[in-house]
């Protein structure tokens, strides 16, 4: 008797077990994978990456296909065994189709054989090192929505050459660090092909406390224009020093961190002068897409709902992962389905104007099949203010030099 | 007491049964814990076999790292499958061990810590300063087509680790041990039973070294990638002193369950924790309560628990 | 010429702030004999004390530095009544498991509390420079060299002279024989350490208007202090301050003269550790006891 008993409590579990899944299929979740830097070193990178997408999924309704958006963020530490696990948690148990994140060049280095075990589709709004676009850009499942390192410097020459000219001095100061050590050949490729002489080309160590010696060389070698191929927190140290050491360089030349907010208030007025190339700053004053004002508003409406609710301000990266996981969700509402080709198929076809630049994956020029947004902005610090000085088209002021 | 002792070792035998066999079950997620588990018992035992001879390391890095680069180089360079790879990881270790025994002959405590401490950094600098060999910052891949599948890495880490505890309960049973205690005792005073401290210390930097490195070459192949940044971290370093302490320095069990419970709090923080950004802060104040409450680790605590129950 | 003078100029001011940044481990190492992994975050915390002292309230990184170094000094004291005492007993070792596990603490307390985003101050001497000659002198890092030999001249004449400097020197050369004398021994454990976080503090002061900040800026630190101090010889304050400099010089000196030299400075000031204790197995000042590791 107890034992029927038993047999039939197992048989309806059972049977709930099987049935549930047909039962809960309009109300199954859409899942994303978001494996993002939220502590450790690069904890600022990914802490901006979570924040735009979590505007993204609000701004969205929480909803594609009528079905809930659940994003499952994962924190990777900023750290090489823990972005193994991370992935492999995301991908062989959560069983995502779909991956945002990480930002960093070393954390997407150490996430691709993980990710190769499965390849779902990756999108990766960071990452500038061409290290990783030989190793992913021919993937049919991997989309770059940011620009690759050569994009920085074929922006900043074009800008100078629009100014200045060519032939002048160039001095290049370069960190040990990955970043360093990916950008030096394609901008020495792009300054010499421009026409501009390389007069020094120093290593300065990443995180060291004092680069007096390698400014004392930019001093004597007399260039007019320095670049500096590092990363924020050497380029605060860079900036601050090559003020107090006077160098008396009339053009001092950057790669993304002299748009940034962080570096901004960390340099203060040792900041003046230095120029930037970005996707994006605040203030921009762009339109937004008429078709689909809630998503994609005008970037004053957009920054004014980030500050609201952030309570900060936002930097390249928030709205860069917003509007790259907003496309991933138009891409999945287009297909009709959540099947991995029928969006790509989607992100492939999708062309969107945005506050953010024009919404669309072409093919780049290293052969990444999926390239959005490499077209760049130069801005200038001038008087404790980023002015937009190219291209032509939307720059509100001119490049002047810097200090006396 | 036979039985106990049967006891202890079918315990010890069923648990290499069950990490050698998890990676049948072809779960990749407890494949990646199986694998971090595993790769750092190895690292810790090594830290603790190089602690019962009184030498404290502060330079783990360096082994994990240089054999972390000596399989790399092997696998990418050399076409090595993964068994050759690991064995010419293995010796660099061991060579590297022994080298630098040999050097830091007369150095005692701190001032050999801090030795082996500059030893990893000067590796770093150069793995950093030779982008030709090692890739630099940027770092290398192992070629993907070389990797086998994640269960048979898996299973190569296991199988690993269970090698590293029976060298080091072999060792246990040899008068190598009774050296190296004497050693940790009294350097000086060992010297008159006739015990020649340098030669003591070679071998046991040759063995941790060896087993270090081949920690550091298994997990290249469970990662597939690698710079100098990632193979020389010193947090490696930390880790493998982290682990014994856990568990119960100078013996056998007390890295192995340090291992498990390191893996287990930091896994445990960071998912239960996930994306609120709290997950190392709460790592960090478990740490604290755990070497407050037990000070000689969990095998000090176990034994305290005995004791107490034995009392009528 | 000029290149050698600007040389040695440059790496005497590193030499200072690198002095600051290990005295105080050699002081909490010399008398406690505890390894303090957590050192870091006490220059961590003492920049962005200075940095928000400076942002909330404008004051100078320069002004407000007796105030960070007193709450240095009263954390560190603090944190050792508190946490630190009871490992006291346990075996030695423990403490590099205790340590560890409060700079994991901090610096992610750090991070919840100000975000990982770098951070720097800006000092009146920020960017003010004179030009003698060849050679160039950067007012902030003059000052800050200024300022840390002023600190160390402090410590050692507090060490030298005052009652209870003797008395920390007392328990630092032999505990038992201090503890027969009376010596409040448990008092000089908790002072002795509270005087090395604020000495980290004062450090970290200085740093904010020099290098970026950031919760992790710590760890990379301490790597090179504990260096630094067993350069010098354990416990010995002369010692750390000639393993600073020593390594200051050299790490300068290799940037300077070798092509691609910032990127092996490092390399080499370690090598030169290497070397200088395999020459002097205990340290330039040799005279450090015997460890009493278990």
């Amino acid at each position: 008797m107890k034992r029927s008993a038993g047999c039939t409590a197992t048989a309806l579990a059972l049977a709930a077990m099987v049935t549930w899944p047909a039962l809960g299929q309009a109300q199954e979740p859409i899942r994303i994978g978001a494996p993002f830097e939220l502590t450790g070193r690069f904890a600022a990178y990914g802490t901006a990456g979570k924040r735009g997408v979590e505007m993204a999924v609000d701004a969205y309704g929480k909803r594609v296909l009528g079905r809930p958006i659940e994003v499952k963020y994962v924190d990777v530490q900023s750290n090489a065994q823990v972005t193994v696990s991370a992935m492999t948690e995301l991908l062989e148990q959560e069983r995502v189709d779909y991956v945002i994140g990480p930002i960093t060049s070393g954390v997407v280095s150490w996430a691709t054989p993980p990710w190769r075990q499965r390849k779902p589709v990756w999108l990766v709004p960071g990452s500038s090192s061409t290290r990783n676009e030989t190793e992913l850009g021919k993937e049919k499942y991997f989309f770059h929505p940011y620009p690759w390192d050569y994009d920085y410097h074929a922006s900043l020459t074009a800008m100078l050459k629009h100014y200045i000219g060519t032939g002048k001095k160039l001095a290049i100061v370069y960190s040990d660090g990955a970043y360093g050590r990916a950008h030096l050949p394609h901008a020495k490729e792009a300054f010499a092909g421009a026409g501009y002489r390389i007069v020094l080309e120093e290593l300065v160590r990443e995180g060291a406390a004092d680069y007096s010696p390698a400014l004392l060389k930019v001093r004597q070698a007399r260039p007019d224009l320095l670049l500096g191929l590092v990363q924020t927190a050497d380029a605060i140290l860079l900036t601050k020093q090559a003020k107090s050491a006077n160098v008396g360089v009339p053009y001092l030349v950057g790669t993304v961190y002299a748009a940034l907010n962080e570096w901004q208030k960390a340099t203060g007025a040792a900041g003046d002068g230095w120029l930037s190339v970005t996707s994006y700053m605040p203030n921009l004053k762009r339109p937004g897409n008429p078709k689909y004002p809630k998503l994609f508003p005008s970037s004053d409406d957009w920054e004014k709902a980030f500050r609201a609710r952030y309570n900060r301000e936002p930097e390249f990266l928030d709205p860069l992962n917003y509007v790259a996981a907003v496309m991933l969700f138009m891409a999945i509402d287009r297909a009709g389905s959540i099947e991995k080709d029928k969006v790509v198929a989607e992100l492939e076809k999708m062309d969107e104007p945005t506050f953010y630049g024009r919404a669309k994956y072409t093919k780049s020029k290293g052969g990444t099949l999926h390239q959005a947004f490499s077209a760049m902005i130069v801005m200038q610090r001038q008087n404790g203010k980023s002015v937009v000085i190219y291209p032509p088209e939307v720059a509100k002021g001119k490049l002047i030099t810097a200090g006396p | 007491m036979m039985p106990k002792a049967r006891v202890k070792a079918a315990a010890w035998a069923a648990l290499a049964v069950a990490v050698l066999a998890a990676p049948a079950l072809g779960s990749p997620v407890l494949n990646d814990w199986n694998v971090r588990i595993c790769s750092l018992m190895m690292v810790a035992l090594s830290w603790n076999l190089t602690l019962n001879a009184g030498l404290i390391s502060l330079g783990h890095s360096a082994f994990w790292g240089l054999g972390s680069y000596a399989a790399l180089l092997a696998a990418n360079r050399l076409g090595a499958p993964l068994p050759l790879s690991l064995l010419i990881a293995a010796l660099a270790g061991s060579l590297a061990g022994m080298g630098l025994a040999a050097l830091t002959g007369n150095l005692r405590g701190i001032f050999f810590a801090i030795s082996t401490l500059a030893f990893s950094e000067i590796l770093r600098v150069v793995g950093l300063m030779t982008p030709d060999l090692t890739g630099g910052a940027e770092g290398l891949y192992l070629t993907p087509g070389l990797r086998p599948a994640p269960a048979v890495v898996t299973f190569a880490v296991a199988l690993g680790a269970v090698a590293a505890v029976v060298v080091c309960a072999g060792l246990a049973l040899t008068r190598f041990n009774l050296a190296c205690r004497a050693m940790r005792n009294n350097e000086d005073v060992s010297k008159m039973f006739g015990i020649n401290p340098l030669v003591c210390r070679v071998q046991c930097l040759a063995v941790a070294g060896g087993m270090a490195s081949l920690a550091g070459g298994l997990n290249l192949w469970h990662g597939g990638f690698l710079d100098p940044l990632v193979a020389f971290d010193l947090h490696v370093t930390v880790l493998s002193q982290i682990a014994p302490l856990l568990g119960g320095i100078h013996t056998l069990v007390g890295p192995v369950v340090g291992s498990v419970l390191t893996v287990f709090l930091s896994e445990g923080t960071r998912i239960g924790l996930g994306a609120s950004g709290y997950s190392q802060l709460v790592l960090g104040v478990l740490l604290v309560v755990c070497v407050l409450a037990m000070p000689s680790g969990v095998v000090g605590l176990w034994r305290r628990v005995l004791a107490r129950r034995a009392r009528p | 010429m000029g290149l050698y003078v600007q040389l040695l100029v440059d790496g005497l001011f590193l030499g200072g702030l690198y002095t600051l940044a290990a005295i105080g481990i050699s002081l909490s190492y010399g008398v406690i004999r505890i390894i303090n992994f957590a050192h870091g975050e006490f220059v961590m915390l003492g920049s962005y004390a200075a940095f928000w002292l400076a942002t909330l309230y404008k004051l100078d990184p320069l002004t407000s530095l007796p105030l960070v170094v007193l709450g240095g000094g009263v954390a560190g004291y603090l944190l050792f009544r508190w946490v630190i005492r009871h490992v006291l007993e346990a075996p030695h070792l423990n403490q590099i498991l205790l340590t560890f596990g409060i700079s994991l603490v901090l610096q992610n307390l750090a991070v919840v509390l100000w975000t990982g985003d770098l951070r720097s101050a800006t000092s009146v001497v920020s960017y003010a420079a004179a030009e003698l000659g060849p050679v160039l002198l950067t007012f902030s890092r003059l000052i800050a060299f200024v300022v840390a030999v002023l600190l160390v001249v402090a410590l050692l004449g507090w060490l030298k002279w005052s009652e209870l400097g003797r008395a920390t020197r007392a328990v630092a050369q032999n505990q038992q024989a201090a503890l027969l004398m009376g010596i409040p021994i448990r008092f000089i454990y908790a002072l002795s350490f509270g005087i090395s976080a604020a000495l980290g503090a004062a450090a970290g002061g200085l740093l904010s208007f020099l290098i970026p900040l950031s919760p992790w800026m710590g760890f990379p630190l301490v790597v090179k202090a504990f260096a630094i101090v067993a350069l010098g010889g354990l416990g010995s304050v002369m010692g750390a301050i000639a393993g600073a400099m020593l390594l200051g010089l050299s790490e300068t000196a290799v940037s300077y003269v070798l092509p691609g030299g910032s990127g092996w400075a490092e390399g080499v000031s370690f090598v030169f550790l290497l070397g200088i204790l395999l020459l002097r197995p205990r340290g330039i000042y040799g005279q450090a006891l015997e460890e009493q590791h278990r």
